[in-house]
């Protein structure tokens, strides 16, 4: 059991206290200088996934049927990681899709409309969350035209091929530009759902966090700096993310 | 109804950079300043809070911080053969909203330019003959010097406390700082930031090939620091969350931490937040501005606010924006080759090389927005052109900002982008690579330039800004010499891997983060016939108002704008003073 929040946030004010000789630098710690205090944190192992980062908002049956397959292609279980799914891939991808940037937050999206140059950006009128969906229907539809079935019911080395064909442009509609969504939509979701913070729902675990050596938050390394400047850094084999200091 | 407000001395637009150094200035003076800020308040929000604070997503990927494009975007074309399109999400750069501007999410690097860059015709010209300068590259002198700027540069590096290593002063030249730097008249207020291991390895290839690699001046500070005004900075904790966030530590100079809490402690001082600027009250006949009209963003209410002196201190673009369609000033046509408004837009050419090496530990999360080397041999003018067939060129650095995961990951060529080999690639390499890049010099052309968008409306309805933009001849050329003179260092560095040193290449794209440093629209210089705003940045077309911002710039160079920048608005602060005292063209 994590230690109730508001132990946590005595931590963070016994974090604060002790770099109280840093003037003006309410910061967290971390590395070997934080260690001690890090004792007190609640352990990585403590904050596995709850409950509520299960099950979709945004993405149908069919829909999060794709997403899985997808991403248990793109991060397969290995030495590395466990499977996409495992990670919270299409939970976090799902959330997306779900709130600002499924809605088209903070983007322009008066018309006229007209199809531009790809360095104009996308040129859609649909929404982020629209757009993820028609792309699939649409990669479906190509899926069943080449193999007979959807994305998540063909053979792995069909889905493979299909999702490589994707990235590589070789999928293609007869209206929805598809390079387009998989590469400057659908890729930079997933690599995002790998990366970002876990409190978004993927990255279970920190698991890429860990693989990579990021250590996260913490960060008060003005002696860490030097003293760990071409060694290797204690805090990439323990990330924190904002669970951990929440 | 709009609603008129009694009068104020002087009105500042946008709540960022220059107007917090400018209204310093002025209320020093006992002159009245109220500036009218587009956004909220930052200082209190979870994007200055920990543990929010450092959320990757949220700031950088998503641009919390950053202008919001619903409301209002760009539209582009390459050519003016083309339809413009709106931007409809701009990564290629980031302006900011709310107080303190991009000022709360820029990176701190603080240059002095090159003695010359004022100067930056008559340089090529005297130095190159009048036939090197393209009849297409309307470069021109600023009307201003570096010995006028100069005592602005020592007041603005001691307010914010600019940690570096001088390599010029008062014209003696000292090792380990930059030889082509202008002289200065001390040493930086604070020393240099600690160098990362990337640092380290560039300058020893560096400096193996002959080259005199310094670091980067930084606002952020390398250690507690008190500024003139008694203004504090924490001490710089190398955390890696520098641009595109706010620093909470209160380590990174800004104008929200140094310059806007002080502000509003004076008198005479007043900063309305929420307050979105539609236009400027133009008088065509009297060639005199007589305020500023805005929506009170809060209430729904416009208001006309009466005002001595207008002075526009918002970001490049909008500088621009209100010129035209307060119609101030000729708009800049290209087929004539007449009129200013708008003229000499200009960016930054840039390029970059990947590079692995298995037994270093580069760690690069122990970084600054500022940890960079950089060697400016390459730069500018500062090495002889003569049958180059270009001009300008871009400083060469090691920059390592940031570890962050989503962004700041690099593979080698040939890697898949996903499946096991993607994530052993990232396992592999993500604290055992580094990167060399170039931040090169952009000299305008006559067809880069801005006008209003014929088709396309802002939240308010107004029309949006056009970049009429492209890379061109001078630049493509620069940035091919440049980036192989990268390449050769990348080489000798002695990588195990080096990824492809690509130059710049058209068409300009706004997919990809570029830099934040647009510049020109309204642009400085001694002839009303071919400049916005007179050599103290006064408009031509009405004395009392005033332009400050990069929007000044006449062509860019291969720095970071915000040193000429915050000089040129401190010295505007005391040319309005002084205005205001005994209104004149000064």
């Amino acid at each position: 059991m994590p230690p109730p929040a508001s132990d946590r946030r005595g931590f963070i004010r016994q974090v604060v206290g002790a770099t109280a000789a840093v003037p003006l630098a309410p910061v967290l710690t971390g590395g070997v200088a934080a260690s001690a205090l890090a004792a007190n944190a609640p352990s990585p192992a403590a904050c596995k996934p709850a409950d509520n980062a299960s099950g979709y908002i945004s993405l149908s049956r069919d829909e999060a049927a794709f997403v899985e397959t997808l991403v248990n292609i793109m991060c397969p279980a290995d030495e590395l990681t466990p499977n996409g799914v495992d990670c919270g891939l299409p939970t976090y991808i799902d959330r997306q899709l779900a709130g600002d940037f499924g809605r088209g937050a903070k983007r322009y999206s008066r018309g006229p409309w007209q199809q531009g140059k790809p360095e104009h950006g996308c040129q859609l009128p649909l929404t982020p969350e629209q757009h993820f969906k028609a792309g699939i229907a649409a990669a479906n539809e190509a899926c069943v035209a080449r193999y007979g079935a959807p994305l998540d019911q063909v053979r792995a080395a069909e889905a493979a091929a299909f999702v490589a064909d994707l990235g590589a442009g070789k999928v293609v509609d007869d209206r929805l530009p598809m390079a387009a969504w998989f590469n400057e939509l659908v890729y930079p979701l997933f690599t995002q759902a790998c990366f970002a913070d876990p409190i978004y729902g993927g990255n279970r675990d920190k698991v890429f966090w860990r693989l990579i050596g990021y250590p996260g938050l913490p960060a008060t390394n003005t002696v860490n700096v030097v003293q760990y400047r071409g060694k290797p850094f204690p805090g990439s084999k323990n990330p924190k993310s904002i669970a951990d200091f929440s | 109804m709009i609603r008129k407000l009694p009068g104020r001395t002087v009105v500042m637009v946008g709540g960022g950079m220059t107007a917090g150094l400018a209204a310093r200035q002025l209320t020093n003076a006992n002159v009245e300043v109220l500036v009218l800020e587009r956004g909220g308040e930052h200082a209190n929000g979870a994007e200055a809070r920990l543990p929010t604070q450092r959320d990757e997503l949220r700031w950088d990927t998503r641009q919390g911080l950053v202008q919001d494009w619903s409301v209002q975007t760009y539209t582009l074309r390459h050519h003016r053969s083309e339809t413009a399109l709106p931007v409809r999400w701009m990564e290629a750069f980031l302006p900011g909203e709310g107080l303190g501007g991009a000022g709360n999410h820029w990176n701190g690097h603080t240059w002095r330019w090159s003695e010359y860059e004022p100067q930056i015709r008559t340089r090529n010209e005297s130095r190159y003959g009048k036939r090197a300068i393209p009849k297409d590259v309307p470069l021109q002198d600023w009307g201003t010097t570096y010995a006028e700027m100069r005592p602005y540069h020592e007041l603005f590096e001691k307010l914010f406390g600019i940690a570096g290593k001088a390599g010029n002063i008062q014209g003696t030249l000292h090792e380990g700082g930059n030889p082509f730097e202008a002289p200065r008249d001390s040493e930086f207020p604070q020393k240099p930031l600690e160098f990362g291991e990337a640092g380290l390895t560039f300058k020893a290839t560096a400096e193996r090939l002959g080259y005199k690699p310094f670091p980067t001046p930084a606002a952020n500070s390398s250690a507690p620091y008190t500024n003139p005004d008694g203004q504090q900075l924490g001490q710089c904790q190398y955390c890696g969350h520098c641009e595109r966030f706010i620093c909470e530590a209160r380590a990174k100079a800004s104008p929200a931490l140094l310059l806007y809490p002080m502000l509003r402690e004076r008198k005479g001082f007043e900063v309305r937040l929420h307050c979105h600027v539609l236009g400027i009250e133009y008088d065509a006949a009297k060639k005199r501005v007589t305020g500023v009209h805005y929506v009170d963003l809060l209430s729904g209410q416009e208001y006309l606010q009466p005002a001595d002196v207008v002075m526009l201190g918002a970001f490049t673009m909008s500088n621009t924006r209100l010129l035209l369609t307060s119609r101030i000033g000729r708009p800049y046509d290209p087929d004539r080759n007449s009129g200013v408004v708008g003229k000499n837009f200009c960016y930054q050419a840039n390029s970059g090389v990947s590079l692995f090496m298995k037994d270093k530990w580069f760690n690069p999360f122990l970084a600054t927005g500022s940890s960079q080397v950089y060697l400016d041999e390459f730069n500018n003018d500062n090495f002889d052109h003569s049958g180059l067939g270009f001009l300008g060129g871009g400083g060469i650095n090691a920059s390592q900002f940031h570890g962050r995961p989503i962004g700041a990951r690099r593979v080698p060529p040939g890697t898949p982008r996903w499946g096991t080999a993607w994530k052993k690639a990232n396992a592999d390499w993500y604290l055992h690579s580094m990167a060399l890049g170039i931040q090169g010099s952009c000299y305008p052309h006559r067809e880069n330039f801005l006008d209003l968008d014929p088709t396309y409306t802002d939240a308010y309805g107004q029309p949006l800004v056009r970049m009429n933009f492209d890379w061109r001849d001078n630049e493509l050329k620069m940035s091919k010499y440049v980036t192989q003179k990268m390449a050769d260092i990348a080489k000798a560095v002695g990588a195990d891997i080096v990824g492809p040193a690509n130059p710049l290449a058209a068409p300009f794209d706004t997919r990809v983060y570029n830099t934040t440093h647009v510049t020109g629209g309204t642009i400085m210089g001694t002839d009303p016939g071919t400049s916005v705003v007179s050599p103290h940045l006064q408009h031509w077309d009405a004395q009392n108002l005033f332009i400050v911002g990069a929007s000044v710039f006449a062509h860019n160079a291969g720095y970071n704008p915000t040193g000429p920048l915050a000089a040129l608005a401190l010295r505007t602060g005391d040319d309005i003073a002084s205005y205001v005292r005994r209104p004149r063209f000064i």
